[in-house]
């Protein structure tokens, strides 16, 4: 109980660190949502004219108090207008989040769907054999840093040009709600799919390494079998680090998908806020996001001794993973008296 | 990516796209850009029609119809006082039923509206409802962040006279009224609409905004869509359009798309009707059979680069000279844009109001940039940069976000300049950081712009220190740099009767040219690329679309 206190302290702390953080960066630069919106040259205003008007939204009063306003709006659960369209910023979320909620968690089972298939077969020990299948093998190990190295937006265009303009099977415009989802949801999960599938090749390989891998095979253990009940377990941890990490990837991809496929969503309205330096939009984002990315990896860490005896401790410290930016996942040592009797019992 | 600005990232397609050749009309008279679909056949009635718009509106105020999203919705949805013929740039009658009565020096306005206009809530279009509009537009109303219109100068009051006759009163000649109530931002909107604060007119309350129009809004869909639905009981179309009654059109789906590929392909690939901003690199597909470009002209000030003369750097009228020589226009015309970008002869488009032809001040001629320079004192230092005074001739050009390719055209007349020994920056930044660097003196040196206005007044707009301040004439403690200018501008915005002002307006550009206060580059249009089975598409005087006569044939 402790630990999960300690814990939440901590999601604070970085909840307030990151909101005083972009806020300050969005004081810092030139020019402000009101200037955006009505400084504009097509609309012609004098000087004057803008001056009352920053006036009318309070935007010539010293950054620290502006600073103050917003942080009690927002504890007051007042998320505040967007200066460039005057909606409430709670509307364009509400609008917004379940459409980007759809295509991230589809986008994140696909991924990992895509990321187990690659790093499966990649393992699998019948393709050490021959020269065609080693030749596969060598492109399936091939294929994440591949889809690592994509970037996003061309993946969406060239998903586009090809599977829409060219071959006409998915329409862009007009699309029911599941058509619309699939070229979007590929684009997002390839990205995340690699990383993923990369860290779970690499511990695949390192846990088949392990002696009583050898062991069980001796012993008559299938390939798929050995992978399903030992190695899989222990390779799932640092997969399972992996994705708290890619939450940030799914935010990131997910601004770009959404542009590209005109999708409403939060990356949309992140795109269209940063364009208009929407402040009060963009803040709203920034705590939305840290709030599930610290929500998220807490999940993670607390999965932890689920998935591993030896993190289940009785003493209140917890497990030793301390952060939510940790980025190296440790490998643990997969041996484990547990797994090894329980191939013996075969 | 961004929605205030246009996407500047460039899609490098690795695959051609291939045209199916579906719809193609059998009849049509080709597909040269320039031309607006020419009608085949009988106009239908009924479809809908797919509009690809590169970015989201943010308001349907209708003064801030300069923004082009919002410009292409307000057109649609409201009428006007007066109609602005966009091909002959004449005035016609439209709710008002004559030209106004004007009295001598234009500070008087009388306009007889029609009786049987409505707003699509079933209230009247009366005198007391229009003269609401116009004392909104012509004084805002900063408490509810409603902007002045640019278009509206010298506003007093409006004044009933009786339930169909209104009258406009100024505090100083405003000759450019008449124009002024025929653009999108003077849309005349019903009383409950014009009681409605800067955030009301705002996405999520698109369905609410009450007009007179051809077409009202349906749905919205926050960011991303817009539906147009036609009003059936429509019935005040100027009479010079192609006809009367009811849009042919049964509705119209404004769909955004920001990323400039998608938008050409799916328009190529025959999924969506007609889509804005083509951009010169992708006209080429739109040659096609099936599918034709409409290049609208802005009708105002070119795409020009205004010289910021009080700045130490560009104070000498020899250093202005010496850049319009050294910049070859024809090369970047050449080189980033198409036919349907001419280049420009003057700081006005042909085809605007009271253009004169100064191109003859616009010569290319490096020999003569050098020796401008040589006289004006900036030597050639060891790096090959020119200097003065232990000064160097280095300026920062803006980036122009809204104008097409602004970026690389800025980029070519660095190069050009480097020849020379004249250092280019570019200005790095946002919309937001761009228009805070712009009224700022010091910080932007050549100032990359232009606007569309089809009205004498657009010069002033543009270059007034009262306005736009492109030249950066009036700095922000007050002072102005160049009086004359301003005059002969004022002169333009308040000589009443159109000679006086055609008269003016020439005078201000001389002027303009012989000072080598700005050089044009090129006449910006506004490109619409479309299928074939699109006709009767049509832009306004500023090119922004119209659908009223537009119609799908099956």
């Amino acid at each position: 109980m402790r630990y999960v206190l300690r814990r939440l302290g901590g999601a604070l702390l970085v909840l307030v660190l990151a909101f005083t953080a972009a806020y300050v960066l969005l004081t810092a630069l030139p020019g402000d949502a009101v200037l955006a919106r009505y400084g504009n040259p097509d609309l012609g205003l004098t000087a004057d004219q803008l001056a009352e008007i920053r006036a009318a939204y309070g935007a010539d009063r010293p950054a620290l108090l502006q600073y103050l306003d917003t942080v009690r709006s927002f504890l007051q659960g007042d998320l505040g207008y967007s200066v460039q369209s005057g909606a409430a910023v709670s509307a364009l979320l509400g609008e917004a989040l379940p459409s980007t909620l759809t295509l991230a968690a589809l986008g994140l089972l696909v991924a990992v769907v895509l990321a187990v298939a690659i790093a499966f077969t990649a393992t699998h020990g019948s393709l050490h054999g021959t020269r065609a299948t080693a030749w596969l093998r060598g492109a399936l190990r091939g294929l994440p840093p591949l889809m690592v190295s994509l970037p996003v937006f061309w993946i969406g265009i060239m998903l586009i040009q090809v599977f829409s303009f060219r071959m006409g099977l998915v329409p862009v415009l007009n699309a029911s709600p599941a058509q619309a989802l699939i070229l979007p949801v590929a684009t997002l999960a390839i990205p995340i799919a690699a990383p993923l599938a990369q860290v779970l090749i690499r511990s695949i390989d390192e846990v088949s390494a392990q002696p009583f891998v050898a062991v069980a095979r001796a012993r008559g253990a299938s390939s798929w079998w050995l992978l399903w009940r030992t190695v899989t377990r222990n390779a799932l941890l640092p997969a399972l680090t992996m994705a708290g990490l890619l939450f940030g990837e799914l935010v990131g991809g997910a601004v770009v998908t959404e542009a590209v496929f005109g999708r409403m969503g939060v990356g949309q309205l992140t795109a269209q806020a940063v364009a208009a330096r929407d402040t009060p939009v963009l803040m709203a984002v920034v705590v939305l996001s840290t709030v599930v990315f610290v929500l998220v990896n807490l999940i993670v860490d607390l999965l932890y001794p689920v998935l591993d005896a030896r993190l289940r401790r009785t003493d209140a410290t917890g497990p030793t993973r301390t952060g939510p930016t940790s980025s190296a996942p440790t490998v643990p040592a997969p041996a484990e008296p547990a797994e090894r009797s329980e191939v013996t019992a075969r | 990516m961004s929605a205030a600005t246009r996407p500047t990232r460039r899609t490098a397609l690795a695959l051609g796209l291939a045209v199916p050749a579906a719809v193609t009309m059998a009849a049509c008279g080709g597909s040269d850009s320039g031309g607006s679909g020419e009608a085949v056949g009988e106009p239908q009635q009924g479809g809908t029609l797919t509009y690809l718009e590169p970015q989201t509106w943010s308001t349907l105020y209708p003064p801030a119809g300069g923004f082009y999203p919002n410009g292409g919705v307000v057109n649609n949805l409201t009428d006007r006082l007066l109609y602005q013929n966009p091909e002959t740039l004449e005035l016609e009658p439209w709710i008002a039923t004559d030209l106004p009565e004007v009295n001598e020096d234009a500070t008087e306005y009388t306009f007889t509206l029609r009786e049987d206009a409505t707003y699509s809530d079933g209230t009247p279009i009366d005198a007391e409802n229009v003269v609401k509009n116009f004392d909104l537009y012509g004084k805002g109303d900063a408490d509810r962040a409603l902007t002045v219109s640019e278009a509206i100068n010298n506003y007093d009051r409006g004044e009933v006279v009786d339930a169909t006759t209104v009258r406009f009163h100024f505090t100083a000649p405003a000759p450019g009224f008449s124009q002024a109530v025929s653009t999108i931002n003077s849309g005349l909107l019903s009383n409950a609409t014009l009681d409605r604060s800067g955030e009301e007119f705002g996405p999520g309350n698109a369905t609410d905004i009450i007009a007179s129009g051809p077409f009202v809004i349906a749905e919205e869909e926050i960011g991303t869509r817009l539906k147009l639905a036609v009003r059936e009981d429509y019935a005040w179309a100027p009479a010079s359009l192609d006809h009367e009654g009811r849009a042919h059109l049964d509705e119209i789906d404004i769909v955004v798309a920001a990323e400039d590929s998608v938008r050409v392909g799916t328009v190529t690939s025959q999924q969506a009707h007609i889509a804005r901003q083509i951009e010169a690199p992708d006209e080429p597909q739109f040659e096609a059979d099936g599918l034709a470009l409409h290049a609208a002209s802005t009708n105002g000030v070119n795409n020009s680069l205004s010289f910021r003369f009080r700045d130490p750097a560009l104070e000498d009228v020899r250093t202005r000279r010496a850049l319009i020589a050294a910049i070859d226009r024809q090369a970047i015309v050449d080189t980033l844009f198409t036919d349907s970008y001419p280049l420009a002869t003057g700081i006005l488009a042909t085809t605007a109001l009271g253009y004169t032809d100064t191109s003859e001040n616009y010569a290319h001629d490096l020999e003569q940039a050098a020796s401008l320079l040589d006289e004006a004192g900036w030597e050639a230092g060891a790096d090959g940069t020119r200097s003065k005074d232990g000064q160097a001739l280095t300026l920062t050009f803006n980036e122009a976000l809204p104008q097409p390719r602004s970026r690389e055209v800025v980029t070519l007349i660095q190069e050009q300049l480097a020849e020379l020994g004249i250092a280019v920056e570019l200005l790095p930044g946002d919309q937001a950081a761009q228009d805070a660097a712009r009224a700022e003196p010091g910080t932007v040196q050549v100032y990359h712009s232009m606007v569309g206005r089809a009205d004498y007044d657009v010069l002033k707009s543009q270059l007034s220190s009262d306005n736009r301040n492109a030249l950066l004439n009036g700095h922000p403690d007050g002072s102005v740099g160049d009086e004359e200018l301003d005059e002969l501008l004022a002169q333009v915005a308040s000589t009443p009767g159109e000679e006086g002002r055609a008269e003016a307006s020439a005078a201000a550009q001389a002027h303009l040219a012989e000072n080598a206060y700005v050089l044009p580059l090129f006449e910006e249009p506004q490109v619409f690329g479309y299928v074939e089975t699109v006709q009767g598409f049509a832009t306004e005087s500023v090119g922004r679309p119209t659908f009223y006569d537009t119609w799908l044939t099956s």
